[in-house]
């Protein structure tokens, strides 16, 4: 017998607290103060006085903890890495909308 | 319990040095990590790769394993009498193997015998494991929504801590206003977490389908129009389908190839919101044979015409000296 799901939350709806983040995302509190300081987990509004996170910090995160396990990446070079797959991310997204634009037929 | 060939896994021989066990871990999970890989499958190659790197980086677990025989892959079998009891870890005393244990499972726990002995796990609270799964949908899913069936095999704690898969069949509702991307996250209904730990979440990565007509960007949908030359260069009324059903878009006389044509809100909705945009990519295409008829019209309208298309080329060229 199937469980009907009804109950889903859209993950960029959603905004976290350090807090919330640390316990979604499965990392340790001190990489995790580590990316933040370094900019490479950002808050929604970096003057608030109470930072939120958002989808992109909850995927960033969960990616650095993932990298952090299987390569055994500290701080620096996963602020290197996670700064290249964003930039890769970019990229793709441009090259996806270009071919998206472009016309099919000849 | 059914064997796994972790060496196999990580492509080296059994009597393989650390260093070659830790190059070959990294040459591969270079090639198969989700966050890096555009390999297909490469999340499930991951997972083996990482599965065989656990246990055989580890000089005890690798003994352990070692001492359970070489197997085929995929062959059920049971560990030598005696192994139970040299490695111990996990398993308390009067306990015994179940057929569901799952290799990889039974040394992750491993380690954590050794550590804490039989029994410590107990003590434990663990939350549940977080479940990503793909869920591939289509344009006209996204567009109004749907219900997808997942057969899953969920990692859950049994009564002693110990990870195994448990199926788990759901329906799961996914809202309008999906794209590709998009996540989904459906609260506490990964793996149960052991011993009052929070349940996991479980989380719906959306991608699109490819489509004969409509490619997304987003939640804007872009489909191709050609046009006869005629109609490109006197306007027409032409009927494009859009997900919401067919409409007529009103192409203005002189559009010229490579214009979009904007249908407002005949996109994909949005979750919050009114819906993104259609639009129609203009291409200007010819027949490709004319008749005799055509190109004595062709003829009289290049004639008539004192269009130059490549203007252009001759005042930059000139400019250029």
């Amino acid at each position: 017998m199937r469980i009907d799901l009804t109950e889903v939350t859209w993950l960029e709806a959603e905004t976290l607290s350090f807090d919330e983040l640390l316990e979604r995302s499965g990392m340790s509190i001190k990489l995790l103060q580590e990316l933040v300081q370094a900019g490479g987990i950002e808050p929604l509004d970096p003057a608030a006085a109470q930072p939120l996170y958002g989808a992109r910090a909850l995927t960033a995160a969960r990616r650095a903890r993932r990298l952090h396990e299987d390569f055994e990446l500290d701080a620096s070079a996963l602020l290197l890495v996670l700064g290249l797959l964003d930039r890769v991310a970019e990229l793709e997204g441009r090259v996806h909308e270009l071919q998206v634009k472009l016309p099919r037929m000849i | 319990m059914q064997y796994k060939d972790y060496y196999a896994a990580l492509g080296v021989a059994r009597d393989a040095s650390e260093e070659q066990i830790k190059q070959a871990y990294r040459k591969l999970a270079r090639k198969y990590h989700p966050d890096v890989s555009k390999e297909p499958d490469a999340e499930a190659k991951f997972k083996e790769v990482a599965e065989a790197y656990q246990t055989l980086k580890d000089r005890e677990k690798r003994a352990a394993y070692d001492q359970l025989g070489k197997h085929r892959p995929g062959e059920d079998f049971r560990p030598p009498p005696d192994w139970q009891q040299q490695w111990q870890g996990p398993f308390g005393e009067g306990s015994s193997f179940s057929e569901q244990v799952d290799l990889g499972d039974l040394f992750a726990h491993l380690g954590g015998g050794f550590a804490r002995g039989a029994g410590g796990r107990a003590q434990m609270s663990m939350p549940g494991r977080d479940f990503e799964v793909a869920v591939p949908i289509s344009i006209e899913e996204a567009y109004g929504g749907t219900h997808i069936d997942l057969d899953l095999a969920m990692p859950e704690y049994d009564e002693q801590g110990r990870l195994r898969p448990v199926p788990q069949a759901f329906r799961a509702r996914i809202p309008k206003g999906a794209t590709q991307g998009q996540r989904l996250r459906l609260a506490g209904k990964g793996g149960r977490g052991f011993n009052g730990g929070r349940n996991g979440d479980l989380y719906l990565d959306i991608s699109l389908r490819p489509h004969p007509i409509y490619r997304a960007n987003g939640h804007d949908l872009y489909l191709d129009l050609p046009l006869a030359p005629w109609e490109a260069v006197l306007g027409t009324s032409v009927e494009v389908p859009t997900p919401g059903g067919a409409v007529r878009l009103k192409v203005p006389p002189g559009t010229q190839a490579g214009q979009q044509l904007r249908l407002p809100g005949r996109g994909l909705p949005r979750p919050r919101g009114e819906a993104a945009d259609l639009y129609a990519v203009v291409s200007i295409v010819l027949p490709r044979e004319a008749s005799d008829r055509e190109r004595t019209l062709y003829r009289e309208l290049g004639e008539a015409s004192s269009f130059n298309p490549r203007a252009h080329l001759s005042e930059e060229g000139s400019h250029a000296h």
